[in-house]
């Protein structure tokens, strides 16, 4: 089952996992309200749809009242045979390197956490890495040497250290709560200065 | 759960062996056995056990029941069909017997998991250490014991070394067993556990771990039965001695079903290959590769850094190493200091260009060799040496192995020679094998084992 997406960002906020502003809208006057005047997303969230973007259920980059409005009754539309369905809304992420940080319940080994290049490329390159939690700064480390894209993801020495500990605290949440048996943060947004969770799919 | 150890000592390095359906007929698997520890020179008390028996069999006291024998066996071996194996196990619990290799098939393999439990209860219940069913069994050259049901025509015997081989698999296990026999390592131990219905993987290793005889483990898995166990007994293995791992199902479909992105990328396989990486094994790709792998770890110490020197007679071959060393992920080619650049130009010939690889030309003897490796082998600049040996040349002969084989024991940085060809190469590379200087067979081989060396290097040296 999917755990409710506030109640999986309440996981990630105890952890110290920070993940983007957003809202659940009932309306495309809700979402305007919510925008205040900055772009945001709209997307649709169901347990029918586990590829968002590839089945055209997130708009990006909606600015002003017209565009969010068109957005949110084209995303109405879509969803209907998704239903039960909620469309949420959330500030835009500044632009950065996209990754994946994941985990399982694997049956022999108990929980695993993985790592890999993010968004749309994920199941195109699969371009991944997995240990065991918990696991230790050097194995973030090497998590993150071992991919083929390690080098595009930590550009600079500040977004490696954002990653490794964003490994970190993923492996923490993955074992302190036993009742996860997947999790996706997908895309993870990461940039210089900081990142962005900016979806959240808990299983459990 | 916790359970308790299974000591696999008088297995292995048994003093009174029985071997229950040992047979007249040649073609009786428990006839093959016999015949292997009396072909093998197991010096031991050993003893046959039949339930219609004659006096003896191939020379052996023969007794109706395990029961009958007056001594204290260390290690009964039970080919019978599997519906027998229950009441011959039950004796053999009577008996005292320590420890049982159940080599007959018929259980958990084709569905009889009912037996199989039934065996497991009157092993555990008489405290008696059993592997299989549906294995091979074990092999110790140095003890010689060998419990494998394969004539020794048919299978090469490898020699005493360093190295132990686990395999799940018999055909597997006894295909490595056969060309582990044609490399100069050696070998320790080698298990093959079946259904590893009671001693499994686990327990082979943490037995394999405190073997002094062994210097190396070799493992082909295709399942693991205790994850959370074997995570505890890995961290603790990579750091006494290394281990190479091979495992199946590679293919087999991820997390069927998977609603996240993670389930559907990471499946089983994934995970195996997970626990492997982060507790330091080595992971071998298919039966060769173990092989190397095995090799450089029973030969070569960990090296200090991952630049090579590579010294050749043939300048293309020369140019095809320095691209596989290159394509690792860790190694690169040094460049020599200014002294040994200096050192090299006075001892080689004019025709010898000092950079690496350094081309020694196709005439190049022992002496040229020996002087460029001594050179070589002290500068700072470089960590691993890498001779390439063509036999086909005017210059190599008996006289340059023999050489390399002296320098080795004079030289404490990882050396690893390449040496392609046939029959002339072949009886080389043995000769060198023996001498203590690993031959691999192409440069690519080469150059992933010692990566892989390295790589277990930086594994212990980690900082937790």
């Amino acid at each position: 089952m999917q755990l409710e997406y506030f109640k999986a960002k309440g996981l990630l906020d105890k952890q110290g996992i920070r993940s983007i502003e957003s809202r659940y809208v009932g309306s495309a006057v809700d979402a305007v309200k919510f925008a205040s005047d900055e772009p945001i997303v709209l997307k649709v969230i169901s347990e029918k749809a586990l590829h968002k973007s590839r089945a055209g259920l997130v708009m990006t980059s909606l600015a002003g009242k017209d565009d969010i409005t068109r957005a949110y009754s084209g995303l109405e539309r879509k969803a209907r045979q998704l239903a039960p369905y909620r469309i949420i809304a959330q500030k835009m992420a500044r632009s950065g390197i996209e990754i994946i940080l994941g985990g399982r319940e694997d049956p022999q080994f108990g929980k695993l956490v993985l790592i890999g290049l993010g968004g749309i490329y994920v199941e195109a390159f699969k371009d991944f890495a997995l240990r065991v939690c918990p696991i230790t700064r050097y194995d973030a480390r090497e998590m993150i040497a071992q991919l083929k894209s390690g080098k595009v993801i930590t550009y600079s020495g500040k977004a490696e250290k954002i990653i490794e500990d964003l490994l970190l605290k993923a492996s923490k949440l993955l074992e302190e709560n036993d009742r996860i048996k997947e999790l996706d943060l997908n895309p993870v947004i990461v940039r210089e200065d900081g990142y962005d969770v900016v979806d959240i799919r808990v299983l459990v | 759960m916790p359970r308790k150890e299974f000591d696999l000592e008088p297995m292995v390095k048994p003093k009174s062996v029985a071997v229950i359906g040992a047979a007249r007929e040649e073609e009786k698997v428990g006839h093959i056995i016999l015949q292997n520890y009396i072909n093998g020179g197991y010096s031991g008390r050993l003893y046959a056990v039949n339930r219609n028996a004659a006096s003896d069999i191939l020379g052996v006291k023969t007794f109706k029941s395990i029961l009958e024998i007056k001594d204290r066996i260390d290690l009964a071996v039970i080919a019978i069909p599997a519906q027998y194996v229950p009441d011959a196990l039950e004796e053999c619990g009577k008996a005292r017997v320590k420890t049982v290799v159940v080599v007959s098939g018929g259980f958990a393999e084709i569905g009889e998991t009912e037996l199989q439990d039934r065996i497991v209860k009157i092993a555990d219940r008489y405290g008696i250490a059993m592997v299989g069913p549906n294995c091979l069994g074990v092999m110790d050259p140095r003890s010689r014991v060998d419990t494998l049901f394969l004539p020794t025509y048919k299978l090469s015997k490898a020699q005493i070394g360093g190295v132990s081989f686990v395999a799940q698999s018999g055909a597997v296990g006894s295909t490595v067993l056969d060309l582990i026999s044609e490399e100069g390592f050696g070998l320790s131990k080698f298990f093959s556990y079946g259904n590893a219905a009671q001693v499994d993987e686990v327990d082979i290793l943490e037995y394999l771990m405190k073997d002094k005889e062994t210097k190396v483990i070799v493992m082909y898995l295709e399942g693991i039965k205790r994850g959370r166990e074997f995570i505890e007994i890995a961290k603790k293995v990579t750091r006494v001695k290394p281990v190479v791992v091979l495992k199946a199902g590679k293919t087999a479909a991820g997390v069927s079903a998977a609603h996240s992105h993670t389930a559907s990328l990471a499946g089983s396989y994934e995970a195996h290959e997970a626990v492997f990486r982060q507790f330091g094994f080595t992971i071998a790709n298919d039966v060769s590769e173990l092989i190397y792998y095995a090799k450089i770890f029973a030969y070569e110490p960990e090296p200090s850094g991952g630049r090579v020197a590579i010294i050749t007679n043939g300048g293309g071959t020369g140019v095809l190493t320095a691209d596989a060393v290159s394509s690792t992920r860790s190694l690169s080619l040094g460049e020599f200091s200014s002294g040994v650049s200096k050192d090299l130009r006075v001892k080689m010939p004019a025709l010898v260009n000092i950079r690496n690889p350094l081309d020694l030309a196709g005439d190049a003897d022992a002496k040229r060799y020996s002087d460029a490796i001594k050179a070589v082998a002290n500068d700072p600049n470089i960590d691993i040496i890498l001779p390439i040996v063509l036999f086909q040349t005017p210059g190599a002969d008996s006289r340059l192995a023999a050489e390399l084989i002296k320098i080795k024991q004079t030289v404490n940085k990882p050396m690893v020679v390449i040496s392609m060809g046939s029959q002339y190469t072949q009886m080389h590379k043995i000769m060198m094998e023996s001498g203590g200087v690993p031959v691999y067979d192409s440069p690519v081989s080469a150059a992933s084992a010692l990566e892989a060396l390295y790589r277990y290097g930086l594994y212990l040296k980690r900082k937790q």
